[in-house]
């Protein structure tokens, strides 16, 4: 066997030998050629070392475009600063005080995709917090991303907790959330706002409408130092005063609800506003109530008596009538086959401050004829009865008109029947009537009276507005809103009663009552509303459940409670030339008071 | 000779190259602490809103008033309590009887001091 192997291998070993020289030299030349510089041979490896960079360069300028153009994976860190609920400005009242404003709490959240075992982590959580769904928490915790919250707003003892779990994956972040540390004070001006700290509603959505929302979206973190706190003309005090009386009448007349409010005739800001039954912004569920709605803003109402003051104004600016006029008011006045009554008839020819103080409907529906159909529904739009009020606050209510407007709409809106305007429209129409004739756009946020003035129409002459403080300072002297005289504040006054509309028929024991109170009537400053749904007649009341009863009441108490907050100062004297401008035109009487106060 | 200077020149290279190190590292000492600082601030602040809501919370007028009606027997205020300013009389001048009865006894004047012989030295003329 090894004989045939030898010769075999014997051909084989010189075979390899000579190459093995061969190999080495050839080894020796490469190297050496790598080391020595070949003219002829270096220009295509400088060739192929260029090209190799030239690749190593595209690759890496590629991936950079490519890393350029790929959208930003969602760290952890953006996804939680999107998630987060934002800072909101202060809203402070007209003193500062604050009515809401964001603190610190903490929430819980979790990174599915570093969470090991979901189910036990689900378990644990939800035993620490009780309140999270569990199947609910499971969902999205299986969920694909990045990031999801588990609960927010947790107090520190439930931090303490989850935080003790130890589980990874399980983070806290700060967040914003809104507080309102006067509960339902001013609710329905505040509005409130959502878990993720947006405005839903009242001055909350107004703020973010301002610009706050487009650039939180736009992706800028705001700075919670940076928000400038939002004035609002409220008076925190005056809101609290006005709701305890209003809370103290309606639970007196037993009425279903009411609604009053303060407004400063000469810059047009709401000083208070309270409107019952209200609720607590804190739980915002609440305002979704239908009995919750802003009565001031959003319901529509017929403003009853109220509405004479306009309807007397027009007459008077159309030049129709004048003080010294005298109008029919011996029957009662026939149309058709309707028939307009007076509550309180003198079936005797009465003067324009008679109609006013007895409140006459037929007076007034005869002063209404006179102006004319087109010249009323004019006079109503001019002071801005027909068209939407709106305001900052984002709930307003269209007026209800009548859809075919005849003279019987004339006659009945004439006096506050037929038409349902908000009662802050009626308000403002009322201001402008007092203020000295400019129709002055109610705002929620604090306003000079230059800037008020500065753009208002005027809409009735001066003469015609102080004709009017005048009937309203007689109507509170001797006529129905006798309970609103609160002495030394020269108040006036106007009652409204309206039966309530049930199933398309006016129901005789169900009214709508509402009283307006100027103060003080020489150089008025507020004007006061208060209106009650469906206070009930009471043996004290004489069994009257009439306006000046209930709501004229809780108006005096309201006046003479907040006058000293408004800065009102009491005068006991009566003012010697209430009404200059009268006394000019020949009207000398008005300034006689009518008897001792 | 060419010895100290090379003594010299690493010196002269290690000693800024320590003053370098050690204001580096002051450096992060003091950003550790401005960002210690600033979370200070910012929880202080924090704190700040927070005891400023409860402070609106609980000075919440319906809460005070409740307060009020449990705990003072006091009214509201009647028209014919409130004056004016300018209405207030003025101020009486006032009458210091002691004094003047001492004048009149003579005892008002000053007394020499017994332990002080300067010229003028006196007590103050109240008192005795």
């Amino acid at each position: 066997m090894t004989q045939p192997l030898d010769p075999q291998a014997a051909p084989d070993l010189p075979q390899s030998e000579p190459p093995r020289p061969g190999l080495r030299s050839r080894l020796r030349l490469h190297v050496h050629n790598l080391v020595h510089t070949h003219i002829d041979k270096s220009t295509w490896r400088i060739r192929l070392v260029a090209i190799g960079f030239a690749c190593l360069f595209g690759v890496i300028g590629g991936r950079l475009v490519y890393f350029g153009f790929k959208p930003e994976p969602q760290t952890l860190r953006r996804a939680a600063s999107e998630a987060v609920s934002r800072p909101r400005p202060q809203i402070l009242d007209r003193n500062g005080e604050v009515l809401a404003t964001d603190i610190k709490v903490m929430s819980v959240f979790a990174e599915p995709r570093r969470i090991i075992d979901k189910d036990e982590a689900v378990e644990m959580l939800t035993a620490v917090l009780p309140d999270v769904n569990a199947k609910e928490l499971r969902e999205r915790l299986g969920s694909r991303k990045g990031f999801v919250w588990i609960k927010r707003g947790i107090k520190p003892k439930e931090q303490e907790e989850v935080f003790r779990l130890g589980l990874p994956g399980v983070g806290f972040l700060p967040e914003n959330k809104r507080v309102y540390p006067n509960g339902p004070l001013a609710a329905h001006v505040l509005g409130f706002t959502n878990v993720d700290n947006i405005g839903i509603a009242g001055m909350e959505k107004h703020i973010d409408g301002m610009g706050l929302n487009d650039l939180t979206m736009a992706g800028f973190r705001l700075d919670p130092a940076d928000l400038k706190p939002v004035r609002l003309s409220l008076d925190l005090r005056v809101t609290h005063a006005v709701r305890d009386e209003l809370i103290k009448g309606i639970e007196r007349y037993k009425a279903k609800a009411g609604a009053a409010a303060i407004l400063d005739v000469n810059t047009g800001e709401i000083i208070a506003l309270a409107s019952l039954p209200d609720y607590d912004p804190n739980n915002p569920s609440d305002a979704l109530e239908p009995m919750h709605i802003n009565r001031m803003n959003v319901g529509v109402y017929e403003m009853g008596s109220t509405f004479k003051a306009i309807s007397i104004a027009m007459a008077l600016e159309a030049n129709k009538v004048t003080l010294n006029s005298r109008v029919d008011a011996r029957d009662s006045l026939r149309y058709g086959k309707f028939t307009i009554h007076d509550f309180h008839a003198q079936h005797r020819i009465l003067s324009v401050p008679e109609v006013f103080t007895y409140s006459s409907n037929v007076g007034t529906a005869r002063m209404a004829l006179m102006v004319g159909v087109e010249g009323h529904k004019a006079f109503l739009r001019k002071i801005g009865q027909l068209d939407r009020l709106r305001t900052e606050l984002p709930e307003s209510a269209e007026p209800l008109i009548p859809r075919r407007w005849g003279e019987l709409n004339t006659i009945t809106i004439a006096f506050g029947q037929g038409l349902n305007v908000a009662p802050l429209q009626a308000m403002m129409a009322v201001g402008a009537l007092s203020n000295g004739g400019q129709l002055i756009n109610p705002t929620f946020l604090k306003r000079s009276e230059e800037e008020a003035r500065a753009n208002a129409p005027q809409v009735v002459r001066p003469e015609v507005s102080e004709a009017m403080r005048y009937l309203m300072r007689l109507n509170a002297e001797k006529g129905s809103a006798r309970t609103v005289d609160i002495r030394g504040y020269y108040v006036g006054g106007k009652t409204g009663t309206a039966d309530k509309i049930i199933r398309g028929r006016y129901a005789k024991d169900r009214v709508f009552t509402t009283f307006m109170a100027i103060a003080p009537s020489d150089k008025p400053r507020y004007l006061f509303l208060t209106l009650m749904d469906e206070p009930q007649a009471l043996p004290e009341t004489h069994g009257y459940r009439t306006a000046a009863w209930n709501s004229g009441a809780v108006t005096g108490k309201i006046i003479e409670r907040v006058a000293n907050m408004l800065n009102l100062p009491p005068r006991l004297d009566l003012p010697t030339q209430p009404f200059p401008l009268l006394a000019k035109l020949g009207y000398g009487y008005v300034n006689t008071p009518f008897k001792g106060n | 000779m060419i010895r100290y200077l090379n003594v010299l020149s690493v010196a002269a290279l290690v000693a800024p190259a320590i003053f370098a190190y050690s204001i580096k590292y002051e450096t992060m000492r003091y950003s550790a602490e401005i960002v210690k600082l600033q979370h200070s601030i910012e929880r202080e602040n924090d704190r700040i809103i927070m005891l400023r809501a409860e402070w609106a919370h609980l000075t919440r007028p319906g809460r005070i008033q409740a307060l009020a009606d449990r705990h003072l027997d006091m009214q509201s205020v009647n028209v014919d309590q409130i004056v004016k300013a300018a209405d207030l009389p003025e101020r009486a001048v006032r009458i210091d009887a002691i004094g003047r009865k001492l004048e009149l006894l003579g005892l008002a004047e000053p007394t020499a001091t017994p332990n002080d012989k300067r010229a003028g030295a006196t007590t103050p003329t109240s008192g005795r």
